[in-house]
């Protein structure tokens, strides 16, 4: 019996200093999420993949048969340059 | 006439003892889980498989010389193959859901109650007779409230390997359960306004950040926690070699060729360890069990801590995404989006759950590091 008593106190000081030191392992880890990596994503910002992301979403909500002025300079410039391309091979 | 003789002997039907036949039983019981009712395929149909080799009689599988001897030796005695699962595990996470909203790591902190709490339970068990739970046997069942099998596996191949067969079938049965016992108690802690609650959009995640998240917890890891490394180095190495973009082929090696080959050799080697001896006992009972406990104590005490943290938090929080604190994944994360589609039609939670779901994973794998470094000496 009192070996069970042993046990269950053992148990119950587990319990207590696993659950402590859980929460305060995962909250130094919030901590660190909101600071260094807050900070690390401010001043090292995705470059390319947002701004291209970004005007995709743009062009796809845009209304049919509204063009928007990006993607009409994109294809005037390719436009241009085939032309120039193939002026020359000529 | 005794050359016939000695051939009868070598028979199986000769050599069969009622314990092999029942320990085939309940492999082909496994199986048909696996194949009939898609319950964790991968795992519980060479699981099931393995346990009815090595009921075989004669043949030997299980003993030395035997090949599921060699396996469970070479993989899970060392703890190798938990841990390369683990890398695997890693590769697949995708860790934005958690560095977008970090206090859902709270959530996967307070869902490994159902792990501590678990351990007294097995311990409360030693009063049935025929039960003797030593404190190391009972931190090796309750990981199985961590809700995730190569965490489960690893602990208990390195605290109580005579009851591995029992641990990873609750485990994994569970697991494959989560959609059935998890959504009573999320409905029965959560008022029908608290499930329609919906959750602002996450922040998006750069890269910088996705890359220097694994080195940062393994740094912490290193520092507060060195015997949890094995488990969170190997997650770290796996999420690493994803979110790096530059070894897109070990990647993904990691997250389908050598996790798919590892996953084999693990449900042999773990189906090994279900012989009659090891598993036809009173302690397999109490081990099914408790194992249902934890995952019920695990999904209840995530909700509340949701909801808690809901009262005082600026911006709501769904309850309902507490229960995936439970790892599972992303199972977990599921089923609280389903839920939370049946009170409200236009809310998906599943985004927002993978980040407790994830912290879940991360929460495990920290108690299953304090369970080895208090009691495993």
């Amino acid at each position: 019996m009192n070996n069970m008593q042993q046990q269950f106190l053992e148990a119950g000081t587990l319990m207590l200093a696993g659950m402590v030191f859980v929460f305060v392992f995962l909250s130094i880890l919030i901590i660190f999420i909101n600071t260094v990596l807050a900070k690390l994503a401010i001043k090292f910002p995705d470059p390319v993949v947002v701004p291209s992301s970004r005007t995709n979403k743009k062009s796809n909500s845009q209304v049919a048969g509204k063009v928007s002025p990006a993607i009409v300079s994109a294809i005037s410039g390719a436009v241009k340059r085939y032309r120039a391309q193939h002026g020359q091979a000529k | 006439m005794d050359s016939l003789y000695t051939l009868w002997l070598s028979t199986g039907l000769a050599n069969f003892e009622l314990g092999q036949v029942i320990m085939m039983v309940v492999g082909c019981g496994l199986l048909y889980l696996a194949i009939a009712r898609n319950f964790e395929p991968l795992l519980l149909l060479p699981m099931g498989f393995g346990a009815i080799l090595t009921n075989i009689p004669v043949a030997g599988f299980s003993e030395a010389g035997g090949l599921l001897h060699y396996i469970y030796y070479a993989g899970i005695d060392t703890g190798i193959f938990p841990l390369i699962i683990f890398m695997g595990v890693g590769a697949m996470t995708d860790f934005s859901a958690l560095i977008g909203n970090p206090k859902t790591l709270l959530l996967g902190a307070a869902a490994q109650f159902g792990i501590f709490a678990t351990l007294f339970g097995a311990i409360a068990l030693n009063y049935v007779p025929g039960i003797e739970f030593t404190l190391k046997d009972a931190s090796a069942i309750a990981i199985i409230g961590g809700a995730d099998g190569p965490t489960a596996i690893f602990l208990a191949s390195k605290l109580a390997p005579e009851l591995l067969g029992a641990i990873a079938v609750a485990a994994y049965s569970y697991m494959a359960l989560v959609p059935i016992i998890q959504p009573p108690i999320m409905r029965a802690l959560t008022t029908d306004k608290e499930r329609k609650i919906e959750m602002a959009q996450l922040r998006p995640v750069t890269k910088i950040e996705k890359i220097i998240f694994p080195l940062g917890v393994l740094l912490m890891t290193i520092f507060f926690l060195p015997s949890a490394t094995p488990l969170v180095g190997m997650f770290c190495l796996g999420n690493l070699m994803r979110e790096s973009g530059v070894v897109d082929r070990l990647s993904s090696t990691a997250q389908n060729e050598l996790i798919n080959i590892t996953t084999i050799f693990l449900g042999l080697g773990v189906g090994s360890k279900l012989s009659s001896e090891a598993f036809l006992n009173v302690e397999t009972l109490g081990i099914l069990g408790l194992g249902a406990v934890a995952f019920s104590i695990g999904t209840a005490s995530g909700v509340l801590m949701a909801k808690l943290m809901n009262k005082f938090s600026k911006v709501p929080i769904n309850p309902l995404i507490g229960a995936a604190g439970v790892s599972a994944v992303p199972m977990a994360a599921r089923v609280a989006n389903k839920v939370g589609l049946e009170a409200n039609p236009h809310n998906f939670l599943l985004m927002h759950a993978m980040g407790p779901n994830v912290a879940g994973v991360l929460g495990s794998a920290v108690a299953a590091g304090i369970l080895l470094a208090l009691v495993g000496t």
